[in-house]
Order: structure tokens, then sequence, then C-alpha cells
């Protein structure tokens, strides 16, 4: 999985950038980024059971918050929308940034759409992925 | 003959030293005007309702709030979650004792009312 995750070119450059963050004492957090590329920002843990994906996405819009999971890949879509109330406010200040996100992670493992479970508490979104039954293998005949 | 005054004593921890110890991030703000209020929304996530400290302090604003770690680290890791801490100076175009804060999905919202004293006001002009 970790292998899969930053063989890619543009992950390490992330990853490099993440670790010279930390390297110059600016604790930057990741979802400082903004909503292209890899956001939301993710820590995986691997569980006898299955992954644990921890994203960081606060203030999203519940109704567009959605998960799927196919194959071996889980994708993360949401948006965020700024305050119903504040549409004709004018700003003095604005970091936060706003829009749809889309996320797609490759996790080297079949998942099981039907046992994976997700919750948004705090800002976070929290899945609970559950890997495939292992498939028997399969013996295949060599013809002559 | 010159005296060692190099002092063994060690030094207290300076104030750069006191704050690494507790390291906090400021959060992204936004700041925006409506008719009668100020409102400003904070991106705060994995901070709890009880996590939370909104302080107003003469003519200034302080949002802190504590985030939970997790118990194990991540195999994978993009983010690590520090406590939160920004402070804000209130001018006085803005009525402190009206405030009122709800968080939300890790967002933060503070609603500050303007100040009643600098509400237009129309003066009656008198005749004689």
């Amino acid at each position: 999985m970790e292998a899969r995750l930053i063989s890619h070119p543009w992950t390490e450059m992330r990853r490099l950038q993440r670790e010279m963050e930390r390297l110059f004492g600016d604790v930057t957090p990741s979802w400082r980024w903004p909503l292209t590329g890899d956001y939301p920002p993710v820590n995986i843990t691997r569980r006898e059971e299955g992954l644990v994906i921890d994203a960081v996405c606060p203030g999203a819009d519940r109704d567009s918050l959605e998960v799927t999971a196919i194959g071996d890949s889980v994708t993360i879509r949401g948006q965020r929308r700024s305050e119903p109330d504040l549409g004709e406010a004018q700003y003095h200040r604005r970091e936060r940034p706003q829009g749809p996100f889309t996320r797609t992670l490759s996790l080297g493992d079949r998942l099981d759409p039907d046992r994976t479970q997700a919750t948004y508490s705090n800002g976070m979104l929290d899945l609970r992925v559950a890997r495939a039954a292992e498939t028997a293998p399969k013996k295949i005949p060599i013809q002559s | 003959m010159a005296t060692d005054t190099t002092t063994t004593t060690p030094a207290a921890p300076t104030r750069e030293e006191r704050d690494r110890a507790t390291r906090t991030v400021a959060p992204r703000v936004d700041i925006c005007e409506l008719e009668k209020t100020y409102v400003l929304l904070a991106d705060m996530p994995g901070v709890a309702q009880d996590g939370l400290d909104v302080i107003t302090e003469r003519d200034t604003l302080i949002i802190k709030g504590r985030v939970q770690r997790p118990e194990e680290t991540p195999d994978y890791q993009e983010f690590e979650l520090a406590d939160y801490r920004r402070t804000f100076t209130i001018t006085e175009d803005l009525d402190v004792s009206g405030i009122s804060a709800t968080l939300k999905d890790g967002v933060l919202r503070i609603d500050i009312p303007k100040s009643p004293r600098l509400q237009p006001k129309k003066i009656p002009v008198q005749t004689k």
C-alpha cells in the first residue's frame, strides 16, 4: 500500500514538501492546501480487518459528501460552500477555500464495499474499509 | 586573576522554548461583514465542542481549540493534527457583549454585532 502511494512522482514531491515544512518548524496543516490535487489529505492505518482512512475536510456540505469504493480504490467527493446567509456579505479576509473536491486513493488491496463504513464528525471523515475475502487460488490447466 | 563569571545555573526556558512545547497552528479564517454584524469563520477540524475556547479580553479576541490526537501512528501520513490558536484585535466598532459562537463540522462561526454607538443616527432638527 505505502509503496504504491509513495512511488508516484507527484505524491513523492508532496511528501518532500511536507518534510521541508516540518524541518523549518512551520507545522503547516495539510488542509491549508487548495481544494485541487490531493484534497482532502489523508492518514491511513492498516488493521487486521481492513484499513482506516482519516481525511480532513472541515465544513463539507453533508449532502454533497460521497464515498464510493470499487476494486482497490476509494473515492471521496464533496463540496465546501459558503454559509447561506453570507451570500451578499462583504469579505475583509478570505483564507478558506471553497468549491468541489474529489480524491481517489488506490489502496492496493481488493475492497469489500458492502462492509465499508464512513462517519463524518468535527470536520473529519473516518472511513473503515474492509478488504475483500481472499479469493481461492485458481489452478490453470496447461493445454498441450 | 580573571575570575570565571560563567554561570552554571540553567537558564529559564525562553519564551520560544515554551511556545514550542505547546505548539499550535493558526486556523484559516474568513472575516466578512453583514449589515449589522461581523462574521468570523475558522477551520478547526478535529476540535469537539468541549475542546473549544473563545475568549475576549479587552480589545482582543482569542480562539483556541484542542484536538484529539490518534493513539496509534498511521502507516501512511499526510497530515498531523495540532492545537489551534489565533488572536484578533477587536476594534471599537464592535459590541463584544453580544458575541455568539457555534461549531459545526469543524468550522467555528463567531457573530459579533456592530456597536450601536456607531449605527447611523438621525438627529432631529428643532425649529425656533
